[in-house]
């Protein structure tokens, strides 16, 4: 399985418990949609694309999406979260080939 | 006159600015969604991965001792490029700087074609985020060889066309379209040209330097590709960024 | 004005409109492993009830896109979070008109979702909200995909 890298970032960076805050994912794929040819060999590039991305705040999965071969290459998906405590922020995506990886980030609000 | 004359000359490849000006631009609010978009750029991973290939090599501290200046003056720097390096003998940008510097410390250069490489060096040169380009190209004989061959490269008409840089970014065509697209003035301070680059291409779904944009200018124009890191494109970058000075640095820019 | 008397003008004559786009899509496009119409995913998605469109759903996306490969798209619905199950972007003319479904739960805390989409040509993109009473309310923005400039 072929290593990706993605991001999790929550804005603003400072929040308090009760606040709800931007939580943005990107990630570097190449959404293939399985209509693109290889320029240099002339064959369709196969259909390749995240088909879910579900977000977890201390295991409790509370967002999944469902993207499509038409959302862009390297997505990004931004939800909002409502900010109960300190906890474990993780996002787990999967794509139609069947890669599965996953992302962490710590929630810490202030006050 | 002249003006008018290179507008007729070009007519074929170009639009007319005031032609459905209205329906083609941008507005403000489409503007603000483009700028936004900055915050959540994908180049942002690339940069990251950046940060690793430095850390690896001693971080801030022994780049800084390699280029001979305090750590905390490595911004100020950075943001200097490209320029000569007595140790290096040559007019450098920073990727080639930086294969020095791995060099130096005993470990194989990345090649200046590999996507490594465009990782390190835009991660470099976000050390000098918020720092104005400072380029100068009178410092020394080197740089002022470099600037002048910068601006030859800049005017030299090659290929079967005969195009040239300047050819869609002289003061004469600036602010036309192509293809729907306006040609921007690179000395803009609000298209921060030099500022912005290694840079992620939405149109490509990746992140490139400054001197493999210009190859892809090459490309489209049908020029031969001029050589990464050959002194003319090195001297190119010369001349572009010097265009940009005092703008600050923005990396990694997001460009259509 | 007449833009905003056109939107609301596209529920009525949606069954029209959209029966358009489906020959349209028929004849000229290439059909992926996807492929779905506009029309069909509304159906799939609101369980076949059709969407109302509705001042609630707030669709930011740019009026000119200067590259159709990444078009910003932003939904926020004024509804309590409570109250809405899922959100979904469309793009109308797309062989697969599905861009994203989003299912939302109250630690969400407020309706919003945004991402990027392709897309291939001008066309309209459509957020459905579908409720937890099960009805569904959307919102519809033009978009129009500029030809690139050099590569």
């Amino acid at each position: 399985m072929p290593k990706r890298k993605s991001l999790i970032k929550i804005k603003p960076r400072k929040y308090r418990v009760g606040d709800i805050v931007k939580v943005d994912f990107i990630v570097i794929h190449p959404m293939e949609t399985g209509m693109r040819k290889d320029k240099k060999t002339g064959k369709v590039k196969p259909m390749h694309y995240i088909n879910e991305v579900k977000f977890y705040f201390n295991d409790e999965l509370f967002t999944t999406v469902i993207p499509w071969e038409t959302v862009s290459t390297n997505p990004y998906f931004s939800i909002n979260m409502k900010v109960t405590g300190p906890g474990v922020l993780k996002v787990v995506y999967k794509d139609n080939l069947g890669e599965v990886h996953e992302k962490s980030k710590k929630v810490k609000p202030k006050g | 006159m002249k003006k008018l004359l290179s507008l007729a000359l070009i007519g074929a490849l170009f639009s007319a600015p005031g032609l459905a000006q209205e329906k083609l631009s941008m507005t403000k609010a489409d503007r603000a969604m483009y700028e936004e978009m900055k915050e959540n750029n994908p180049a942002d991973i690339f940069v990251e991965e950046g940060a690793e290939y430095l850390d690896e090599l001693g971080g801030e501290e022994t780049l800084a001792k390699f280029l001979g200046v305090k750590e905390e003056e490595l911004p100020k720097y950075i943001a200097g490029f490209p320029r000569y390096i007595d140790k290096i003998t040559m007019v450098v940008a920073i990727d080639q700087m930086l294969q020095a510097f791995m060099y130096d410390r005993g470990k194989k250069p990345f090649k200046l074609k590999s996507t490594k490489m465009d990782a390190f060096s835009a991660y470099v040169k976000s050390l000098a985020n918020g720092e104005k380009i400072n380029i100068d190209v009178n410092a020394n004989e080197h740089m002022k060889k470099a600037y002048k061959l910068g601006k030859e490269m800049f005017e030299l008409r090659r290929g079967k066309r005969g195009l040239s840089c300047y050819s869609c970014h002289s003061p004469d065509v600036v602010g036309l379209r192509l293809r729907m697209q306006i040609l921007p003035d690179l000395g803009d301070p609000k298209v921060k040209a030099a500022a912005t680059w290694p840079a992620y291409r939405m149109t490509k779904g990746k992140m490139f330097t400054l001197q493999k944009r210009f190859q892809q200018c090459m490309k489209n124009a049908l020029l031969a590709k001029i050589p990464l890191g050959s002194p003319q494109m090195v001297a190119l970058e010369v001349y572009i960024t010097d265009m940009a000075k005092g703008q600050e640095i923005e990396i990694p820019g997001l460009k259509r | 004005m007449r833009r905003r008397a056109f939107l609301k003008g596209i529920g009525a004559i949606g069954a029209v409109a959209l029966l358009d786009i489906k020959v349209l899509a028929k004849d000229t496009k290439p059909k992926g492993k996807n492929a779905i119409t506009f029309k069909k995913a509304l159906e799939v998605i609101t369980n076949g009830k059709g969407a109302k469109t509705s001042d609630k759903v707030k669709l930011i996306v740019p009026e000119i896109a200067e590259n159709g490969a990444v078009v910003p798209v932003k939904v926020n619905v004024e509804e309590p979070i409570e109250n809405v199950k899922s959100i979904h972007i469309l793009a109308t003319k797309n062989s697969n008109a599905r861009c994203a479904d989003v299912f939302l739960t109250p630690r969400n805390g407020r309706a919003y979702f945004a991402t990027r989409i392709k897309l291939g040509q001008s066309q309209d993109v459509v957020a459905v909200a579908v409720l937890k009473d099960g009805s569904a309310i959307m919102a519809s923005r033009p978009v129009k995909v500029t030809i690139g400039g050099c590569g």
